[in-house]
């Protein structure tokens, strides 16, 4: 048995967040993860820091509360921001009205504005629709979240910290009335272990209360599905945002080689059972494309869906839900933090370890906004000379990873898990979406021990049947093309398919 | 715009728009292939898969779903086709072996069997089971052959490495065409000591060579020696290819090579020409009939608009489920998606359905309900199709 001070279920931005809290308010703590680290919400999200500007209108308190932390995380956190700045594009039709009370919001909260003519606009970003009416520029950036789980963790690591991914919770351990602890099952092993700690924390986003229920308690939730799509290359180098109240396929964020476009919103029931549908990868592209016209043409390497977890109110339409969060005391030992957004991670993981210190009686004050995040020193960025200088032995042509940088990764992370290198070294995320260098990677792996040949071949089946349902939403044109060229190779000269008769 | 007159105009160099072009070639036809370039015959395993959902091709072909294409070719023409095939693969030093009767395995790069009815002469010893005993040889920094995948399934294996100066296929095939190079490795690989039965290697034996490479290695090492068919680029699809069109060039066949079609003439309900651009230049090839042989969605041959799919060259009508949500199913590895159906439905003669055009011939897997990767129906079915739209073609224009 193992234990700790606090424990931490979920390792999204937020439990990630409350684990770097805790480590540098000296408590012991222990973060258990289903899956991978922004495995949830947080990796299916645009990776936008928002400024404020889309929540102005309908909910300055949320608006305030982005802008105060996208200022603080532009500060601290370097090394995943990247300071595109942002539009708010308006089209000939959309209404003037919006437009004063969107500069009338702003300057309320405080956030800066800037009113540029169309030929400005377009002269930030040529790719942009000619006939805007006008842009207003607000200080968006783009966030890479898988980064900023792993460097929230790097903190936590350093202090002691321990944490368990691809561990599920089945049990919470109650004693008179009271949460001391959970029992968590080893998704690869089936082991179980048991961690005790005084205080249990529920950021479980989406799963929060199926989490709470296992104490008995409820979490009322509105589940709100919101599908994305990917395009192969960076069609802006701003985050574009339509001027107008929050709607489908109403913003566009540059993130690395690629853009983001989305959402839409969608209530569903069940955060596991996700499906894209064609109709929502069709409306994206659409209104993606009054912004930016080349996004009827670009290629769509991927279509998805997250789940946002909205506390429950009475109002119908999910996007008029509140986007602030809320700290639930079970009173039993278990809190939960629910809803929030990701640009406000850190301050909902600030008042979630506000309330803990409370609990244990403590006097510590949070220094999350002011110190920088650790680990960043190490993130070299992808300077492309640096990515072509071992050109022979490049393993991921899209990406222009190489077998050097692939073990290294190995090497250090001991990780077991081909997604654990993408996420560090962008293996696979390019065109063909890890159609080719996955089976590379794994034959290194093997290679280098960690894997046996077996287990290669176990793991090269499950993630072309995980990359299957990220891509078989957005599958048309050269995209389309490219992928019977994969399934050609795996399935008519590897034969795959016939790994499963052995399992 | 210069103007050049055929009798056939065949579209597409993959394996059935060369048979088609090499039999009418035969029959004293003026015929002539344009392609807009390598076809996807050379990103294939070389193998000739007929049939290889059934260990017997022709019991896989009578079990097919009515209105597969294959069931307009009659077992005649199948045979023949293959057996022209053969003989000219012969002529051409790149022997294939096996029999119609029944398909063989193949070893794959990932350690399992692939069916399929003919291979080249280098693949014959492929392990039949996998308790054989292999030994398998692999090159130094390699990224498209990982011996471990192998090992996992076969008890009584062993590898070793060999630095070929090179990492890439086309490198070290390229080398094993020089014969120092050739002599040095079998000099290493003498002092391996192997004591398997047999010796695999990737497919990197050559670049048109490797039949020659393979006898020599089986002369000194004492012991049958197979390759094993890679990731593209693949020699032995390659070298397929090269032969098919080198021995096309011997007939007196002519290649418009990199000539992408992009416009039609018409009359009537008569396709007149097709134009093409090479060199930035218009060009005009007028004939009596077409054949299309351009392939399914990699060969370029078809294309998924995000609402419909449609053909390239001639805009013909084509099969396919109707809803984008219909053209995949859930389950990757299921073989079952609904795109594999997408193609040109034609008639006995290979002639597109519901077309305004009579002089349009169809073959290969651009064919409607072929379901290549499902049913197994590769470069057999684009031989035997090939013949048959070229046949038809033939007795049309008599």
């Amino acid at each position: 048995m193992i234990k700790t001070d606090v424990i931490i279920i979920g390792g999204g931005a937020t439990g990630c967040g409350i684990a770097r809290d805790l480590a540098l308010r000296g408590i012991p703590h222990c973060l258990i993860e289903k899956g991978d680290f922004a495995a949830g919400a947080t990796g299916a999200c645009h990776g936008l820091l928002h400024s404020g500007g889309r929540y102005a209108v309908s909910d300055p308190v949320a608006a305030k509360e982005c802008f105060d932390e996208n200022m603080i995380l532009r500060r601290i956190g370097e090394k995943c921001v990247e300071r595109t700045g942002g539009l708010f594009v308006r089209l000939p039709g959309d209404s003037k009205l919006f437009r004063e009370r969107f500069l009338r919001s702003c300057d309320d909260i405080g956030i800066p504005t800037d009113i540029l003519s169309s030929t400005k606009a377009l002269e930030l970003v040529p790719s942009l629709n000619p006939d805007i009416e006008e842009a207003i520029r607000v200080p968006d950036c783009s966030i890479d979240p898988f980064r900023l789980c792993l460097l929230n963790m790097k903190t936590s690591q350093m202090k002691g910290g321990l944490s368990f991914i691809r561990h599920r919770v089945t049990e919470i351990v109650q004693s008179h009335g009271r949460c001391i602890g959970v029992k968590a099952t080893d998704a690869a092993t089936g082991e179980v272990k048991e961690i005790h700690g005084n205080i249990l924390v529920n950021a479980s986003g989406a799963w929060a209360d199926l989490v709470a229920r296992l104490a008995g308690c409820e979490v009322p939730l509105t589940l709100s599905k919101g599908s994305l799509v990917i395009t192969n290359h960076r069609l802006t180098d701003m985050v574009i945002n339509r001027l107008r109240p929050s709607s489908d396929g109403d913003i566009i964020v540059p993130n690395e080689a690629v853009c983001l476009a989305g959402t839409t919103s969608l209530a569903v029931d069940d955060p596991d059972a996700l499906s894209t549908q064609s109709a929502e990868v069709d409306t994206i592209i659409g209104e993606a494309g009054r912004m930016i016209p080349h996004f009827n043409q670009a290629r769509i390497i991927r279509a998805f869906s997250g789940v946002r977890p909205l506390l429950k109110s009475q109002k119908l339409d999910s996007r008029e839900i509140s986007r602030g969060f809320q700290i639930i005391d079970h009173q039993n030992g278990l809190y939960s933090i629910v809803g929030g957004k990701l640009t406000t991670f850190r301050l909902m993981a600030e008042k979630m370890v506000d309330a803990i210190m409370n609990a244990f009686n403590l006097k510590r004050d949070c220094e999350t906004a002011d110190q920088p995040l650790d680990g960043q020193e190490e993130l070299s960025g992808y300077p492309l000379s640096k990515r072509l200088a071992d050109m022979k032995n490049i393993l991921c042509e899209c990406e222009l990873v190489s077998r050097g940088s692939v073990e290294k990764i190995i090497q250090e992370t001991g990780t077991r898990h081909v997604g654990d290198i993408s996420h560090r070294t962008r293996l696979g995320m390019g065109p063909c979406q890890g159609g080719f260098c996955t089976f590379r990677a794994l034959g290194v792996m093997h290679d280098m021990e960690i894997l046996t040949a077996r287990q290669s071949v176990q793991s090269l089946r499950e993630f072309l049947q995980r990359r299957f349902r990220g891509i078989r939403y957005a599958l048309w044109g050269d995209q389309l093309r490219e992928e019977q060229l994969v399934e050609y190779i795996y399935l008519g000269i590897l034969a795959m398919e016939k790994t499963r008769e052995r399992h | 715009m210069s103007v050049i007159e055929y009798d056939v105009i065949v579209i597409g160099a993959g394996t059935a728009g060369l048979t088609a072009t090499a039999w009418l070639a035969e029959q004293k036809l003026r015929v002539a292939l344009v392609t807009a370039g390598e076809p996807t015959a050379c990103l294939s395993t070389g193998c000739i898969d007929v049939c290889s959902r059934d260990d017997q091709p022709l019991a896989g072909i009578a079990g097919l779903p009515d209105g597969h294409p294959f069931h307009r070719v009659s077992p005649e023409m199948l045979g023949q086709s293959l057996d022209d095939f053969r003989q000219m693969m012969a002529d051409m030093d790149m022997p294939y072996k096996g029999a119609l009767e029944k398909n063989r395995r193949v070893l794959s790069a990932i350690g399992t069997f692939k069916n399929t009815c003919l291979v080249p002469a280098t693949m014959e010893a492929s392990p039949q089971s996998d308790d054989e005993r292999i030994h398998l040889i692999t090159f130094t920094g390699l990224k498209d052959f990982y011996p471990g995948y192998i090992l996992s399934r076969f008890p009584n294996a062993s590898f070793s490495s060999y630095d070929a100066g090179v990492s890439t296929t086309m490198g070290i095939a390229a080398n094993f065409e020089d014969s120092a190079f050739l002599e040095t490795f079998l000099l290493w690989l003498e002092r391996q000591k192997i004591r398997e039965d047999k010796i695999a290697f990737p497919a990197v034996l050559g670049l048109e060579s490797a039949f020659s490479v393979l006898k020599q290695i089986e002369s000194r090492l004492e012991r049958p020696v197979f390759e094993i068919p890679t990731l593209p680029p693949s020699m032995p699809g390659r070298r397929l290819f090269n032969a098919m069109k080198d021995h096309l060039r011997r007939r007196g066949g002519v290649i418009y090579w990199n000539w992408p079609v992009v416009g039609v003439e018409r009359s009537g309900r008569q396709i007149e020409a097709v134009t093409t651009e090479a060199q930035g230049r218009p060009n005009s090839l007028n004939a009596r009939a077409f054949i299309l042989s351009t392939g399914s969605f990699v060969g370029g041959g078809l294309y998924a608009k995000r609402d419909r799919i449609v053909e390239k060259v001639f805009d013909l009508p084509v099969f396919a489920p109707e809803n984008r949500d219909d053209w995949f199913d859930q389950d990757y590895f299921s073989m079952n998606h609904g795109i594999g159906q997408a193609g040109i439905a034609v008639d006995d003669a290979f002639c597109p359905t519901d077309s305004p055009w009579n002089n349009i011939f169809v073959c290969g897997s651009i064919l409607a309900r072929t379901e290549t990767l499902k049913n197994g129906c590769g470069h057999g079915f684009a031989i035997a199709t090939g013949r048959a739209a070229a046949r038809s073609c033939l007795e049309r224009l008599k």
